[in-house]
């Protein structure tokens, strides 16, 4: 009953009316857990069930903090007010990830809760996995009305620690990798789009231009992303990696991606911006 | 009268999980699998690429022949066989792909015909076809642990011949000092060569003494049939006592040298994945514990064995290196 009542409440808008918006916000946050769990149940993980668990709610964990930093640009960017609230569900659900993700590892570790302290001590990714963890449960259980409330000003303050906590989650992602970081080049590029969009001049913001500039800023700053890390963390010639990046028959590569996603936004926003000057009516 | 001390990483018969009953669980599972199949593929195909090229090839299933071979009880396994669906699909095979799900792609392995080459420090270097090197061995079937750098583990019976055989037929000269294997690089079936930065062909190598060990073994079948294209058909190289990447698959070029090869994965991070690379749950890996493996199929997590167990006929080889890293 109690979780049905979280649940209605979840789904509500702040004068307390149904809010699809939020309903459907909080399916796409459920899916994954869901699929893991469906696929746990069916025997669709492979064969070393845990482990993929583990990845995958890891996965999520990352994606949906970088999805709750996405918020603020995506709402100028698409001239789309009504995301805002979506951020702190979006930002508690990649607490939540984070929190099952590190059970999953307990799982795995059949919860020889010493091995799994020891490890977390003696691994630096651990060690890093760990912090950010405590990091995002700390923004996590100071999400409520309540606490907003109480910590006023400070909360602000508080919550600018979900920048630092992404660096952290991104470098335990890089750090877990085996020799191809790929994935977390992704999506160390994407928060590259995020910030640099957040260093944009206010002033030029109200232009078309610079979501168009950003896509190609955040693809070079992907590539050099990449560039450090193999060559400083691999065997790897980092030469190579960065001429790959011209080479499409093995699909696009992460800083090509970064290029195609973010030019593709810029596209949905220019289409957005002519449908605005005809008159047409605001997203819902 | 037999006394039987159990060694930390068997298991009591009793707890061995049947061999039917297994097999008979898995197919009440398929009818339930095969539903979830579209589900299930799309996730355990996940690795890095947005756009797809990871999708199965277009080549026919692959049929396996029956290859059957007296067991060998020399090496006990101490342990259940795992179960042939998680050995068969649970692989690492970068050359189709980064994820564990490579069967699919994998098909398109062009091994008929197959030969090869025997090169470097050989009285004559020549190129033999992989039927007429059958036609010069014996098979045998031998259950050895498997355990892999990433602390998964399995159980298998193999199938094929000792590696003294190979380097026997080979014939290598008084001065070689190391054998070096090479995988097959062909870039027309095999997607993954298109990640241009890692040092294909994959290459491996041991010492003439670990060629000589008993233990060190050509497979060319599991489960008793030929070896599927993604277990490294058709002959690959088995060394139960050291991280499975060390056994490099679908050999087509074996060569002998008196200079210690950089192999595969060395070249990629030499401080993860060293020469030696010979199991010990002691000596950790930079970034996890190898203290513990997780067995393919229940995630059972059973204590790793130094030498992988096998060190009553490996350990001596090593007694006078104590300058190398011989455990990572």
């Amino acid at each position: 009953m109690f979780l049905l009542n979280s649940v209605a409440s979840l789904v509500k808008d702040r004068r307390g009316r149904f809010s699809p918006l939020r309903a459907v916000t909080l399916a796409i946050l459920c899916a994954p857990m869901l699929q893991v769990m469906v696929l746990a149940a069916i025997g669709g993980l492979g064969g070393r069930p845990v482990m993929e668990a583990t990845h995958k709610t890891g996965d999520w964990a990352v994606y949906f903090l970088l999805l709750s930093l996405g918020v603020t640009p995506l709402r100028a960017v698409l001239d789309w007010q009504r995301i805002v609230p979506l951020r702190r569900m979006i930002g508690v659900a990649s607490a939540c990830y984070a929190g099952v993700h590190f059970l999953i590892y307990c799982l795995d570790q059949h919860w020889h809760m010493l091995t799994v302290a020891s490890e977390i001590a003696l691994r630096f990714y651990l060690t890093v996995g760990f912090v950010t963890l405590l990091g995002l449960l700390a923004l996590a259980t100071t999400s409520t009305d309540r606490m907003i409330a109480r910590l006023g000003r400070r909360w602000k303050k508080l919550h600018k620690l979900a920048y630092p906590l992404t660096v952290l989650a991104l470098f335990h992602y890089f750090l877990q990798s085996k020799a191809d970081v790929s994935a977390a080049v992704f999506v160390a590029g994407l928060f590259a789009w995020e910030m640099l969009w957040r260093v944009t001049p206010h002033a030029a913001r109200l232009n078309w231009w610079p979501v168009p500039l950003l896509a190609f800023a955040a693809a070079v700053t992907t590539a050099a992303v990449e560039f450090a890390w193999y060559g400083l963390a691999t065997r790897i010639d980092p030469m190579r990696v960065l001429s790959a990046n011209l080479d499409l028959s093995y699909g696009p590569r992460p800083a090509v991606a970064i290029l195609l996603a973010g030019l593709t936004l810029a596209l949905i926003a220019g289409i957005r911006r002519r449908w605005r000057q005809r008159g047409g009516v605001a997203m819902a | 009268m037999l006394i039987g001390k159990r060694r930390g990483w068997e298991i009591a018969e009793r707890l061995a999980t049947p061999e039917a009953l297994m097999l008979g669980r898995r197919a009440a599972l398929g009818g339930a699998l095969a539903g979830g199949a579209a589900l299930a593929a799309a996730p355990a195909q996940a690795q890095w690429n947005l756009f797809g090229s990871n999708a199965a090839s277009n080549a026919p299933p692959v049929v396996l022949k029956p290859l059957t071979a007296p067991r060998l009880d020399r090496y006990p396994a101490g342990r259940a066989i795992s179960a042939e669906a998680d050995a068969t699909s649970y692989n690492n095979y970068y050359e189709f792909g980064l994820s564990k799900s490579v069967a699919g792609a994998a098909r398109a392995l062009p091994i008929n015909p197959w030969s090869i080459e025997f090169t470097g420090m050989v009285e004559k270097p020549r190129t033999i076809g992989f039927d007429d090197l059958m036609k010069q061995v014996t098979l045998e079937e031998r259950v050895y642990r498997h355990r892999c750098v990433e602390t998964w583990a399995m159980t298998v019976p193999w199938t094929g011949f000792p590696l003294s055989k190979l380097v026997e037929i080979a014939k290598p000269t008084a001065s070689a000092k190391y054998m070096v294997f090479t995988t097959l690089a062909d870039p027309k079936t095999m997607p993954g060569l298109g990640q241009r930065f890692y040092p294909w062909p994959y290459t491996e190598g041991v010492t003439m003494a670990e060629a000589a060990n008993e233990l060190a073994f050509i497979t060319v079948g599991m489960y008793g049939k030929t070896l599927p294209p993604q277990n490294g058909a058709p002959l690959r190289l088995t060394l139960p006592w050291k991280y499975g990447f060390k056994s490099a698959k679908s050999i087509v070029k074996v060569s002998f040298t008196d200079k210690r090869p950089v192999s595969f994965w060395e070249a990629l991070q030499d401080s993860e994945y060293g020469f030696w690379a010979n199991v010990n749950p002691t000596v950790p890996h930079p970034r996890w514990s190898q203290a513990t493996e997780t067995l393919l199929g229940n995630d059972d997590r059973v204590p790793t064995q130094i030498w992988n167990g096998y060190g009553e006929w490996v350990a001596g080889m090593y007694t006078g290196l104590t300058k190398e890293r011989l455990f990572v």
